[in-house]
């Protein structure tokens, strides 16, 4: 005898969505459906037809938890669409101001998942930990792209300015300093993942690894040709869910496919495990993955050096392709530049990606684990709703209305 | 309270040679500036700074004493000091920052204080703020029209400008040209003219010519920041002060256009208001 478990909304991430799960006598989980239920943004509709540099200013305000992923992921597209050729120091200072942005990214997921392995003895410890983190690490994105949340300084060709050398020097100074804090915060949160004792096995799948680059994102990985997206209709077997479901099933190679921090470790630096304690491992490593990275760019940045290129941007008519590996996963925003104005725009971003895959992972587990699989994945579905309710009533998403954008 | 309230008022100028060669009065601000980075009261300070064209400022995060010096000298035209302290918090990276300001400039950064909106983590880092005098401000155009078309000078031969015994002054070389002053109005920022600040009120420490006599300024110390900073430079030496009531023309020609300021003011947003115009205060 089935019985339907439902979480909704599931708690501790960004945006709504619902876990719906079917159990078996004994509570192990048969089947696990999970799906956005988040109200669309619609933000490529907004930037179409406008002035190629608007996109990354409004597609930036498509969350705040993302924003520097996505502005960059923006201003990436643009400037392939336009053929720009970015200066050395500006490709540094974006990759600078994503390595912080991510490392702060991580830090806040452990605030979230604090309640689930942290006991209440060492709870100030691990949540003063992460705002140390958060606070130096938002000093440098303020510092380098004008703002720590919707970065103003991010702009097409470029960045819109150099940091100054003090900058430099003070920046280099206080990240050196974070390192043994960092260190120690991923000891920490290491330790309190393996005594929470999650069972073996839990929250593994043998998806693809849809990963790009080791840090910054590469755009020669996302081949369009393999990209497919469908309708959730088709995705979920349970008629109910795909009506409600807010967000299109985007496939890579005809099927769906893991992202973020597990699947970049797994890609390009050699790791191995899998499942929910290797998404929490993973991710709290790749801590020290952007910290170094940061410190290195720091060491190698010229501050003399130009940062903004010369853009034409009447366009090419090229469909640009903009790749950043956002802390959950690749973010790609795909724009067309035709007579100076966004003629196509799409962001096809990274939860989404995850969505389908997260959904399985509760399989074979009692459903009270259910919940903890959804947030090692440490979703974010603000960006990832693609459809929209057109029956405020019953919540359906109308197949043939579905606006598509 | 026609000058705001303040702590102390006293007549002073730099002692440094090289600040009172390029400096309008008394180096007042290029002194205090100075003396607030060499101390590390300041990290970096946000001054109107040269620019290729002859007295049109811009604004110039400057790191060095020498950089604060290159700013020395009234402009009568506006820096737009006020959108680059951001800038110096973030891309330059300090997080004590010094300015000078004209007194609206002074309202709109006392207000961003109060209300931080888009400017995050900016209010905290303004630690030294030096007004100016201020009865009005040209826009460039205006400034080549006194020089060229009523001077029949040009911008580019004239060393100095000034405004003072009721006359706009232009110094070249060999001359020293004058419009009177009523000969200038009209040509002003329209926004002056409901401006009901002369003397800096909302800064740290205000100075201008007025009140003093010739080479020296009239400092007015606002608050305790200011107060401390100001005394201090006097202690090391950089700044000379002599009494506000032993020197010429004092204090009351100071009140005297301080309240003449206020009451144009009044009378010109009471015109506007019945206009139907907006007005800001």
């Amino acid at each position: 005898m089935s019985e339907k478990i439902v979480i909704s909304p599931t708690s501790r991430q960004e945006g709504h969505a619902e876990l719906v799960m079917e159990v078996d006598d004994e509570g192990i989980v048969t089947k696990g459906r999970y799906f956005s239920i988040t109200p669309v943004r619609g933000l490529e509709k907004m930037v179409t037809g406008k002035a190629p540099e608007t996109a990354p200013v409004f597609c930036q305000r498509i969350c705040g938890v993302c924003p520097v992923p996505h502005t960059l992921a923006s201003v990436e597209a643009i400037d392939d669409s336009l053929d720009v050729d970015l200066p050395k120091s500006a490709k540094l200072l974006r990759e600078l101001t994503l390595s912080a942005s991510n490392l702060n990214s991580h830090a806040i997921h452990h605030f979230l998942i604090a309640t689930d392995i942290v006991p209440e003895e060492l709870f100030a410890t691990a949540v003063n930990s992460v705002g140390e983190i958060r606070k130096t690490a938002q000093y440098v994105v303020d510092m380098v792209a004008g703002e720590g949340i919707h970065p103003s300084d991010v702009r097409v060709g470029g960045m819109a300015r150099n940091i100054s050398e003090l900058a430099r020097r003070k920046l280099y100074t206080r990240l050196k300093a974070l390192v043994p804090k960092v260190n120690a915060h991923v000891d920490l949160i290491l330790d309190l993942v393996e005594k929470k004792g999650f069972p073996k096995g839990l929250g593994v799948v043998n998806q693809p690894l849809f990963a790009s680059a080791n840090i910054y994102g590469d755009r020669n990985f996302f081949d369009l040709d393999r990209f497919t997206e469908i309708m959730p209709e088709s995705w979920y077997d349970d008629p109910e869910v795909g009506k409600r479901a807010c967000t299109t099933i985007p496939l890579f190679d005809g099927v769906n496919v893991e992202a973020g921090p597990r699947a970049r470790a797994a890609k390009f630096r050699g790791f191995t495990e899998k499942g929910v304690i290797a998404q929490h491992v993973s991710r709290a490593l790749e801590m020290k993955t952007y910290l170094s990275r940061a410190i290195e760019i720091l060491d190698e940045l010229d501050t003399s050096a130009p940062t903004l290129a010369d853009v034409d941007f009447r366009g090419t008519n090229k469909l640009g392709v903009g790749a950043i590996e956002a802390p959950r996963g690749l973010d790609v925003h795909l724009a067309q530049v035709v007579d100076g104005k966004v003629g196509f725009y799409s962001a096809l971003v990274p939860t989404t990606w995850n969505i389908p895959t997260m959904g399985t992972a509760t399989e074979g587990f009692h459903h009270e684990w259910g919940a903890h699989v959804i947030r090692a994945y440490d979703p974010c579905l603000s960006c990832a709703t693609h459809v929209m309710v057109v029956d405020d009533e019953d919540k359906s998403v109308v197949k043939d209305e579905m606006v598509r954008i | 309270m026609v000058l705001g309230t303040y702590k102390d008022a006293i007549c002073a100028r730099a002692t440094d040679k090289s600040i009172q060669k390029v400096s309008q009065d008394g180096g007042i601000v290029t002194a205090l500036l100075s003396y607030a980075l060499d101390e590390k009261i300041i990290e970096g300070a946000v001054v109107a700074g040269p620019t290729e064209e002859m007295f049109k400022p811009e604004p110039l995060v400057a790191l060095t004493s020498d950089e604060i010096i290159s700013a020395a000298g009234t402009k009568y035209t506006f820096s737009p000091n006020v959108w680059a302290l951001k800038l110096a918090v973030r891309q330059y990276g300090l997080e004590k920052v010094g300015t000078v300001a004209i007194p609206c400039q002074l309202m709109g950064i006392r207000k961003m204080q109060s209300y931080p909106f888009s400017t995050r983590f900016l209010a905290d880092k303004i630690k030294f703020v030096v007004g100016i005098f201020c009865m009005e401000n040209f826009p460039y155009a205006s400034l080549e029209t006194f020089i060229n078309e009523k001077m029949h000078s040009s911008m580019d031969m004239t060393l100095k400008m000034d405004i003072g015994k009721g006359k706009f002054w232009a110094y070249t070389d060999e001359e020293e040209l004058s419009i009177p002053l009523k000969e200038t109005h009209g040509y002003e920022q329209a926004g002056c003219n409901i401006c009901k600040d002369y003397t800096a009120e909302l800064s740290d420490v205000s100075t201008g010519s007025v009140g003093a006599p010739d080479g020296w300024s009239t400092v007015l110390s606002r608050t305790e920041n200011g107060k401390s900073i100001f005394d201090k430079a006097v202690e090391a030496g950089l700044i000379e002060t002599k009494p506000m009531d032993s020197v010429k023309p004092g204090l009351g020609i100071l009140e005297k256009l301080s309240d003449g300021k206020k009451t144009k003011a009044v009378d010109e947003i009471k015109k506007r208001v019945e206009m139907g115009l907006p007005v800001p205060f």
